[in-house]
């Protein structure tokens, strides 16, 4: 199974610039028109990393064996970690066990139709 | 040579068709004009008029011409055209296959293929019916992009720098804002909103209703009774809101509007720039109402908006551009023609779809949220239609999602799945766009597992889908709202009926039709005349034009009931206007 890092051929350190032109580059090279998989591909895995938000969410919970020092320490190595207060990380890590709580009742508790 | 894609904006009031040719943009011209007005119109002869010979027989044949059939892309209803009916899709569909003519004629070589822009808030129903017209106009729609993005691409396509732009495109009868990011040769859409019945048409309609108010109450009458006057104050109204646009003050003349208790009424009336932009503040508002969610939409702000693109005609309205100053703080662009850039998008798109070398790529969202219905909980109550999204607005283009569901008795046989668009928890307050039912289903207790697939392509055209998980038992769905739905045969008999129209066999090969017998060679002369003077009318003063309608009227009374004297008389009338005009 590919990670979105492998899919836009990035570095799990890239910055969000780096992230971004990594994506417009492989758009170019598989743009919707000719190549429809490869494109969705391309960006559900640009919209699942392509900020520090989405990168701590998708970490956290979509890879299991996720070591949550490496995540800390990921998420406090960036500049702009130091504009993260302890609430605000608190909140983004709320944010996403909301989420995906959300989510877990949805797809496990199957709707009746 | 590489097989020719045209790019057509197919509007409300305008059309026109551009192509790329040596890397360069071209929006084809027709007798020197590049608009092509969306009129459709049947002749005294009962041939076939488009465009500005259309538009000019409006104001004396309106039950002979059709305007704006964009309105009703996508209903089931038929308009009258001199006495037939005909599909939205069949009229849009002579626009066409006059745009396709323009094409030919420019490129010599037959056009089959094209890429057709429709605004982004077109609903599925509406894009079916865009697509349907295409072929019943003989061309292959190969890709139908949205209009704002279209601009977007003839805008940002060469930019290097990086830029987020807002597009608001107001048209005849359509509106969409979308947010595009520009960025190394890709154009992103990153959200689209918009209302598909809100456009130029209705800044018109206000107009005209204030004027048939002005006639009821100074001169008691009803001019809704008269569709010529109508007609006529319709044109009024529209040409009052161009000049509005540059003008303070506009004055509304009309002379000899219709007949009323044996004395002439005439118009006169004088309209403020400022009392027409209260006439119109609620529907500005409404649109930046829908700035606002586009923007949301994408998670930005004002601020992050470097630049915005006006588009549409009805752009020109002074009161939007300081609307958008008021909101942004700095003034719109409109540097590429905001008639054509939407053509221009659609032409660049077709280059790069037949394979041509265009260094732009386009990245479209949906305007839509598409979903189903379950049962579940609204408002802590136990509610069989709780709506269930799948697709999400603003997703990238193409998508495909699945959900699964569960059976909800022992031994059910059967699952009804209903697809809504819409965003509303309660799906029955959402649009309904297609039903239908996956039966056969193996005989097991409840929680037997349905997986439902929604998939949107690059037209923004849903498929749906069914399995029965356990035993792989499937149904599809190409989602057609059921009511505008043409079957192919209905296509066909489309097509030969518009054909027929056109004096064309189906293989594209014209006719040779007699020329109309006729015994009286007056009449002959008197059709030829009324043919130059109708040629003459956009160089004419709104005087002398009123005067050869007049003319043109009394001559087709003339004709038709046989009074030589009188037809005689109004022919040199008529000649005279039309030798003062030339000389």
């Amino acid at each position: 199974m590919k990670t979105p890092y492998d899919i836009l051929e990035v570095v799990e350190q890239a910055t969000d610039a780096e992230i971004k032109q990594a994506y417009l580059q492989k758009v170019k090279q598989f743009p919707p028109d000719h190549y429809h998989e490869q494109f969705q591909q391309i960006h559900q895995a640009y919209e699942t990393i392509k900020d520090l938000s989405s990168r701590t969410k998708y970490a956290l919970f979509t890879v299991p064996e996720a070591d949550f020092n490496t995540l800390l320490e990921h998420a406090f190595n960036f500049e702009q970690a130091v504009s993260i207060s302890a609430e605000h990380f608190d909140k983004l890590l709320r944010a996403g066990i909301n989420d995906k709580t959300f989510k877990i009742a949805a797809s496990d508790m199957t709707k009746t139709l | 040579m590489s097989e020719i894609i045209v790019g057509i904006d197919l509007g409300t009031t305008n059309s026109e068709v551009a192509i790329v040719e040596n890397g360069q943009i071209l929006v084809i011209t027709d007798n020197g004009r590049k608009i092509l007005p969306s009129f459709v119109g049947i002749d005294d002869q009962g041939d076939i008029l488009v465009g500005e010979t259309a538009r000019n027989q409006y104001l004396v044949y309106p039950e002979r011409t059709v305007k704006s059939i964009k309105r009703l892309m996508g209903q089931d209803i038929k308009v009258d055209l001199a006495g037939h009916g005909y599909a939205p899709q069949e009229i849009s569909a002579i626009i066409l296959k006059r745009l396709k003519a323009i094409a030919e004629q420019y490129v010599k070589q037959p056009v089959t293929k094209a890429v057709i822009t429709v605004p982004a808030y077109f609903s599925d129903a509406q894009r079916q019916a865009t697509r349907e017209a295409g072929e019943i106009a003989g061309l292959e729609v190969v890709r139908m992009i949205n209009e704002p993005t279209a601009a977007a691409l003839a805008y940002g396509g060469t930019q290097a720098e990086q830029k987020r732009m807002l597009v608001y495109d107001l048209g005849g009868g359509t509106f969409d804002v979308s947010v595009v990011n520009v960025e190394a040769g890709v154009v992103e859409v990153l959200s689209s909103h918009g209302d598909n019945h809100l456009g130029g048409d209705d800044f018109d309609q206000q107009i005209i209703e204030y004027i048939l108010d002005h006639l009821n109450e100074t001169k008691g009458v009803d001019a809704r009774q008269h569709s010529k006057a109508l007609a006529r104050i319709t044109r009024a109204a529209e040409h009052a809101k161009f000049v509005l646009s540059d003008q303070p003050f506009v004055q509304i003349d009309e002379e000899y509007l219709l007949e009323h208790e044996g004395a002439a009424v005439h118009l006169s009336l004088e309209l403020s720039r400022i009392d027409y932009e209260d006439m119109i503040e609620d529907y500005i508002s409404a649109t930046i109402d829908a700035v606002h969610i586009a923007l949301k939409g994408a998670k930005l702000t004002p601020v992050d908006i470097d630049e915005i693109v006006l588009v549409g005609g009805s752009t020109r309205t002074p009161c939007i551009r300081e609307r958008l100053f008021d909101e942004f703080g700095f003034e719109p662009h409109s540097e590429v023609d905001p008639d054509l850039c939407v053509a221009m998008g659609a032409a660049a798109q077709a280059a790069m779809i037949s394979g041509q070398k265009v260094d732009a790529v386009l990245i479209d969202v949906t305007p839509y949220t598409y979903g189903t219905s379950a049962l579940g909980y609204l408002d802590d109550q136990y509610y069989p239609y709780k709506f269930v999204p799948i697709i999400h607005k603003n997703s990238a283009l193409p998508i495909r999602k699945t959900e699964a569901f569960s059976t909800t008795h022992d031994g059910q046989e059967a699952v009804n799945i209903t697809v809504y668009q819409g965003e509303d928890p309660d799906a029955l307050n959402n649009i309904k766009i297609g039903e239908f039912l996956v039966e056969g289903l193996q005989d097991v207790e409840a929680g037997n597992i349905i997986t439902i697939t929604l998939a949107l392509d690059l037209n923004g055209i849903l498929q749906v889908s069914a399995l029965e998980k356990a035993t792989g038992l499937a149904k599809f769905i190409t989602i057609q709202n059921a009511l505008s739905r043409f079957e192919y045969e209905a296509l066909d008999t489309a097509r030969h009926r518009i054909n027929k129209l056109f004096g064309q066999r189906d293989d594209g090969s014209v006719v040779h039709t007699e020329p109309p017998k006729t015994d009286n060679p007056e009449a002959v002369e008197a059709h030829k005349l009324i043919a130059k003077a109708e040629a003459l009318f956009d160089k004419t003063s709104n005087e002398d034009k009123e005067d050869m309608i007049d003319l043109i009227e009394d001559i087709h009374t003339c004709i038709a009931e046989g009074y030589s004297d009188r037809l005689k008389e109004a022919t040199a009338k008529l000649a005279d206007i039309i030798y003062y005009l030339e000389s």
